[in-house]
């Protein structure tokens, strides 16, 4: 499975509540949909199932908006 | 004269129509366009059937049309009541109907949520800010840009404005209801307290349903500054938002300690540039001492301030603290400030000697008209006065225990609630909970009080979850050390884990609720 994939998923069952399938350039973070309790869920998943460390300064907006942009980050850290 | 809150944005709009009013990451309005669009929102209001005194509920996350809610609300002469949007669906049921709201403003995003609200709720009768195919009407903003702008209705100073409502410790949240004359009284006085500027740029971090939005939100356009809005996603992640403060050269901050603690343990405030801000104002809670220091120390150019009041009261005292905290003592809460008198009474309402600790009482200007449909809680939250001209003053009992020092400053002490009566004796329910967390054992505990008995006396209840289980025998020999008998827990109730509330604070109102149930 690829990364967008994996991401998705895990989005879809452990971290929102509704049956509405999320697209990967969906918006998470800027309308409260992953609310702050679910965002560090979500950074601890990333950097445990890709295995990267993710520095303070890497946990801003610009990476973890939508699954396109935790995909980039995540490629740009493995490569 | 201004004597409503909207009248700012129409004021600002003529001195300064292109200056920036809100802005929340790339989208902006300037007093021109919000007073453009508030009035175009009240048209499109009224033509809801929203009349005067009217309350219209705002189901916004943090976004920059929160403003514009406000303003067209207000504009149409309407009180506008926030609703959390994150809140669960039976809440938010309750505050629609509690209000008798009719209309909500809201954003597309908020579709998942509201669908549910909208199937189940027969009250509400439109919503503007998103187009879908529902039972109940909805209204685009597409739609509210082809309204012609209408005039405000009369109105008086002390018309309501707003409802913000409170959890508080026991019972249903309450609604505080504020008037225009209340709300107004706040942007003056902290106009003047931090002599904000049309140059200033204030940065807002708290939702609308918290009071500490009032500062970005109405002092920022009485004095027409420019008022920034954090998004959700700044504030969840603080490396974000430390780079928001520096990138918007924010002059203003004001938020929960909690906020700058994160910014802090980031470890990225070290690389910004925060050279603009001037003033970083606090409140809510306590900041630990030492982390205000470290955080202090990393800007030493700007000033800090502790502000404290309850809800009902928005603000009512401050304190500039002249070095970064010298001890580990807590900070004070300072001195009152204008327009605002206190009383500090002792549990037979008289009033305490100076240095002697009590509740402290509030009477100002930017005090609460009472609970929204409340009666019985707004009389229980009054103290009647009688003053030296023989005229009653009402005052709000803020169940805050205060002490005032010998340099006239103001010490918080704790909760009245926090702070019980059990067999004749008083007892410091944190002081319960810091002794028991002493055992290596115990991973949490919550200390409450409940009625027990034909003679409603107070019993100590504690909800405990534990690293290794210990019988609770063996562990009220440990405490018999440290507590006296009677400020040991009488009921114990296990938990794996103990609940929390949305705000990552132990739940104590589901521990009491569950151990009256018991």
């Amino acid at each position: 499975m690829d990364i967008k994939d994996t991401l998705i998923q895990f989005i879809q069952n452990d971290l929102i509540d509704d049956d509405q399938p999320i697209s990967s350039n969906e918006d998470l973070l800027t309308t409260g949909l992953i609310d702050s309790v679910r965002v560090m869920q979500l950074v601890n998943f990333v950097g445990e199932t890709f295995t990267i460390e993710i520095a303070p300064e890497d946990m801003i907006i610009d990476n973890f908006i939508s699954v396109d942009a935790i995909s980039a980050y995540v490629a740009s850290k493995k490569s | 004269m201004t004597y409503l809150l909207h009248q700012n944005i129409l004021q600002q709009a003529e001195r300064a129509p292109h200056h920036v009013a809100f802005r929340c990451g790339r989208e902006q309005y300037t007093y021109g366009e919000l007073a453009h669009k508030m009035q175009q929102l009240t048209a499109a209001l009224q033509d809801q059937g929203v009349e005067r005194g009217d309350r219209v509920g705002i189901f916004l996350h943090r976004c920059i049309e929160t403003a514009l809610a406000i303003y067209g609300i207000l504009h149409t002469g309407a009180v506008y009541v926030p609703i959390d949007p994150s809140l669960p669906e039976e809440r938010v049921r309750f505050l629609i109907q509690d209000c008798d709201i009719q209309i909500l403003i809201s954003h597309p995003s908020q579709a998942r949520r509201l669908r549910g609200i909208v199937e189940g709720e027969e009250k509400l009768l439109a919503i503007i800010g998103l187009e879908k195919n529902w039972t109940i009407p909805t209204i685009g903003w597409e739609a509210v840009w082809q309204y012609l702008p209408a005039a405000a209705p009369r109105q008086l100073e002390t018309d309501l404005a707003y409802i913000l409502y409170t959890s508080g410790s026991t019972g249903l949240p309450k609604g505080v209801m504020h008037t225009h004359y209340s709300g107004l009284c706040y942007a003056r006085l902290t106009a003047q307290l931090w002599e904000l500027q049309p140059t200033d740029i204030i940065g807002n971090h708290a939702p609308i349903f918290f009071d500490i939005s009032t500062l970005g939100y109405f002092t920022g356009p009485f004095v027409g500054a420019t008022t920034i809005i954090s998004s959700d996603a700044h504030v969840m992640l603080p490396t974000s938002l430390a780079k928001l403060i520096e990138q918007e050269e924010v002059t203003i901050w004001y938020s929960v300690p909690l906020a700058l603690i994160q910014i802090l343990q980031s470890g990225t405030l070290p690389q910004l540039d925060w050279s603009a801000l001037r003033w970083l104002i606090y409140a809510g809670e306590p900041f630990p001492p030492g982390q205000l220091r470290a955080l202090m120390e990393l800007i030493p150019n700007t000033r800090v301030s502790n502000a404290y009041g309850p809800t009902e009261t928005n603000q009512c005292t401050y304190y500039h603290l002249p070095t970064p905290p010298l001890e580990d003592t807590p900070v004070p809460i300072g001195y009152l400030w204008d327009n605002t008198e206190m009383l500090i009474l002792n549990d037979e309402d008289g009033q305490v000697s100076t240095g002697e600790m009590g509740e402290l009482l509030i009477r100002s200007g930017t005090m609460m008209k009472g609970y929204w449909n409340n009666p019985e809680r707004t009389q229980q939250s009054f103290y009647q006065h009688n003053s030296a001209s023989g005229l009653r003053h009402t005052f709000y009992r803020t169940g805050d225990l205060v002490q005032l020092d010998e340099h006239g400053l103001l010490h918080l002490l704790g909760r009245k609630d926090r702070q019980i009566k059990t067999r004749g004796y008083r007892v410091e329910l944190d002081e319960v909970e810091v002794a028991i967390l002493t055992h290596p054992q115990v991973k949490e505990v919550a200390v409450f009080a409940n009625v027990s008995g034909k003679d409603e006396s107070k019993v100590l209840v504690a909800a405990i979850s534990w690293e290794a289980e210990l019988p609770i025998p063996e562990l009220k020999t440990f405490l018999r050390k440290k507590l006296p008998v009677y400020a040991i827990p009488v009921e114990w109730i296990n938990y794996p884990e103990l609940p929390r509330t949305p705000n990552g604070k132990i739940d104590r109102k589901l521990l009491r609720e569950v151990a009256l149930y018991k």
